[in-house]
């Protein structure tokens, strides 16, 4: 509790200098504009703005606040799209528009934008202070962690990946391989033997990780708006002036409680994020709620508050496995977790002890930043919700330009701008034949990491495999690793076969 | 189908990157039961099982992109790669004029509207990134040569 509380005050005495406070602020807004963009979800929000914030040359810590402001800031943006056009900006957004959309129909936009926002503090806030908590104390035990315990980490976070995201668990296998496998393209750090790079100079170095993330993401969404052209202007309902009310809190405050907790859980299981979480959160609400679960759907905000709170704790609870094991529990997580490699921070169990300053920073800028995003989002909702109606022939553009400027700001060389295309086209094909993209950029950051844990644990052992069984840490993650693959393919065919008994 | 040509270009550039992996890495001299090539190989292993596995079972039949969806994002790809060639000839200010006025225009704005746009993105954009936050951003090679001869031009007239 001690360490808890000394970290805590080293890190509020960073995020509370003025130009930090400012930083957190300018992150949050940032971030809720581009969330609020018509279909460029949280994700592509991030690795938009990331090259750019990492070009300001700002230290770690500080560019590390601006960053986690725009990923706290562009998950509260989504839900403004969801709720005013009925367009999610990503999967953990969908079931924000089950409820939310119908309110803002009913003419009670604003009541549903605020009560949204405050769901989402709610929620964010507990996942914070869980984490505060339990951060440190998964962080020591992870401190006792050898290699081959991290390759049986790193596995357990591939299964359950494998298994929850995504359409076919074969897919989403292989876009984590296709990740893996251009983390090998570059010098092998061991030995300085070039591998994949055909002589090419720019590739010697590895391809950036910056380059993928925005190639993958920033571009490929890119396309996928032209693709999907809309002409003309998207229909918004109009944000009027209805608030959120007491009575509303009221029913709805043990709803967000429970989902907070619920949403914060399932962030920490690596692999799912806040898709996960909102679908389960709505799906038991709807249950505990009785008879009334039939106005789930309609506009009930109970309805309306359960993803909210969950999936902005989820994204909390994601950061916890990032900061302490140094595995991402998300897609989001995983862009952040490359952000903290760019600056040689390696996250990890010793992140806590040795940086405190940027763990404890990090942890504490959360907080703010939460409060940041209530005072931001509650009176400046209109101007968020006029984002919504840039026509797309500007936005697309734009966005090309945000990431050109991103990319070529890092070193100057042209030969990453057609990299970043390339990569676009192929994310955009990709998509289309159903691959997620997150298991790609969660296999290109941890790429590294699992191929020098292998290797590491067979230097100890001097070559022997058996080493990656010999302990009961790993036996559990395999374990663990086994049945999340196997539980849900079982679950699913049992529900399956009771219908067909009972015809 | 398009799952198969899929994975069929994929199973491709996977045998070649197992190829690469089983014959041409070597490390010239190790001390590490695994070298840089173990890693590699154990990858395109299970790559290539995975994409058996599609090519057996695809699940994507087709696109579902029509043939004017096609040509437009072929446009984009291409619009995107000549303002990547562009970008340090012509300078970040041209270049995004060009770019941002054509796109605009090609996705359904008015001509004079996608004019517009251009110039206040190129040159608000050089503004706000470039002067404010001080990022690196090309000037443009014949800006650079204008601003060399000047300056020769006014060192010779000295």
């Amino acid at each position: 509790m001690d360490t808890i509380m000394t970290g805590l005050g080293t890190g509020f005495a960073v995020a509370l200098q003025p130009f930090n406070l400012m930083l957190v602020l300018a992150g949050c807004f940032l971030g809720t504009l581009i969330g609020a963009l018509p279909g460029l979800g949280p994700i592509n929000g991030v690795a938009i703005l990331l090259p750019i914030a990492y070009g300001l040359g700002f230290p770690p810590e500080l560019a590390l606040i601006l960053l986690a402001g725009i990923y706290y800031g562009a998950e509260y943006g989504g839900r403004i799209s969801s709720i005013l056009l009925n367009v999610p900006g990503d999967a953990g957004a969908v079931m924000t528009t089950l409820d939310g959309n119908p309110m803002a129909r009913n003419g009670e936009a604003g009541r549903a934008l605020s009560l949204s926002a405050v769901a989402s503090f709610i929620g964010g806030t507990i996942a914070v202070i869980l984490m505060t908590l339990f951060g440190p104390l998964l962080a020591k035990f992870a401190v006792t962690f050898s290699p081959a315990n991290y390759v049986a980490l790193m596995v357990f976070a591939f299964a359950s990946l494998a298994s929850l995201v995504g359409k076919s668990t074969v897919k989403t296998l292989l876009g984590a391989l296709i990740g893996l496998m251009l983390a090998t393209i570059g010098v092998d750090a061991n030995t300085g033997v070039a591998r994949y790079s055909f002589g090419i100079p720019d590739l010697l170095a590895g391809i950036d990780f910056l380059i993928v993330v925005v190639g993958l993401f920033g571009m490929a969404e890119l396309l996928s708006l032209v693709e999907e052209q809309v002409s003309g202007r998207l229909k918004t309902l109009p944000v009027d002036n209805s608030f959120v009310r007491m009575a509303d809190l009221a029913k709805t405050k043990w709803t967000i409680l429970r989902c907070s907790i619920m949403g914060f859980i399932i962030g920490v299981l690596p692999g799912t994020g806040a898709s996960v979480a909102s679908a389960v959160a709505y799906g038991t609400e709807k249950r505990l709620a009785g008879p009334d679960g039939k106005l789930f759907g309609t506009g009930d905000v109970r309805g309306l508050a359960a993803p909210e709170a969950a999936n902005n704790a989820a994204a909390g609870g994601a950061m916890v496995p990032m900061l302490t094991l140094g595995i991402p529990g998300s897609g989001t997580t995983a862009i952040l977790l490359g952000a903290l490699l760019m600056f040689n921070i390696q996250p990890g169990p010793l992140l806590f002890t040795q940086q405190p300053e940027i763990a404890w920073g990090l942890v504490a800028s959360m907080y703010v930043g939460n409060v940041a995003l209530l005072l931001i989002n509650l009176p400046l909702v209109g101007l968020f919700a006029r984002m919504l109606t840039i026509p797309q022939h500007y936005l697309t553009p734009l966005i090309a330009v945000l990431a050109f400027v991103g990319i070529y700001t890092i070193v100057g060389n042209p030969f990453d701008l057609f990299l970043i295309t390339g990569l676009g086209v192929f994310g955009w094909f990709l998509r289309k034949l159903e691959f997620s993209l997150a298991p790609v950029i969660l296999g290109f950051v941890l790429g590294g990491l699992f191929e020098g844990n292998l290797r590491r644990a067979l230097s100890i052992s001097g070559g022997d495999w058996a080493i990656l069984t010999d302990d009961w840490k790993s036996l559990l993650l395999y374990g663990l690793a086994i049945a999340v693959v196997v539980l849900p393919i079982w679950m699913g065919r049992r529900s399956k076969k009771e219908p067909a008994g009972d015809a | 189908m398009a799952d198969r040509i899929f994975a069929g270009v994929l199973f491709l550039l996977t045998l070649a990157y197992g190829v690469i992996a089983f014959t041409s890495i070597k490390a010239p001299f190790q001390y590490d039961p695994l070298g840089p090539e173990s890693w590699p190989r154990l990858l395109s292993i299970v790559a290539l099982a995975c994409i058996v596995y599609i090519l057996w079972r695809p699940d994507v039949d087709s696109l579902h992109v029509t043939r004017p969806t096609w040509i437009r994002l072929a446009l984009m790809v291409g619009l995107l790669m000549v303002y990547a060639e562009l970008y340090e000839p012509l300078g970040f200010v041209l270049s995004t004029i060009l770019f941002a006025a054509i796109t605009a225009r090609m996705l359904g704005a008015g001509i004079l509207h996608s004019i517009i746009f251009g110039i206040a993105t190129g040159v608000g954009g050089y503004l706000l990134c470039a002067v404010l936050l001080e990022l690196n951003l090309p000037v443009g090679e014949w800006i650079e040569h204008l601003i060399y001869d000047t300056a020769q031009t006014t060192q010779e007239a000295n």
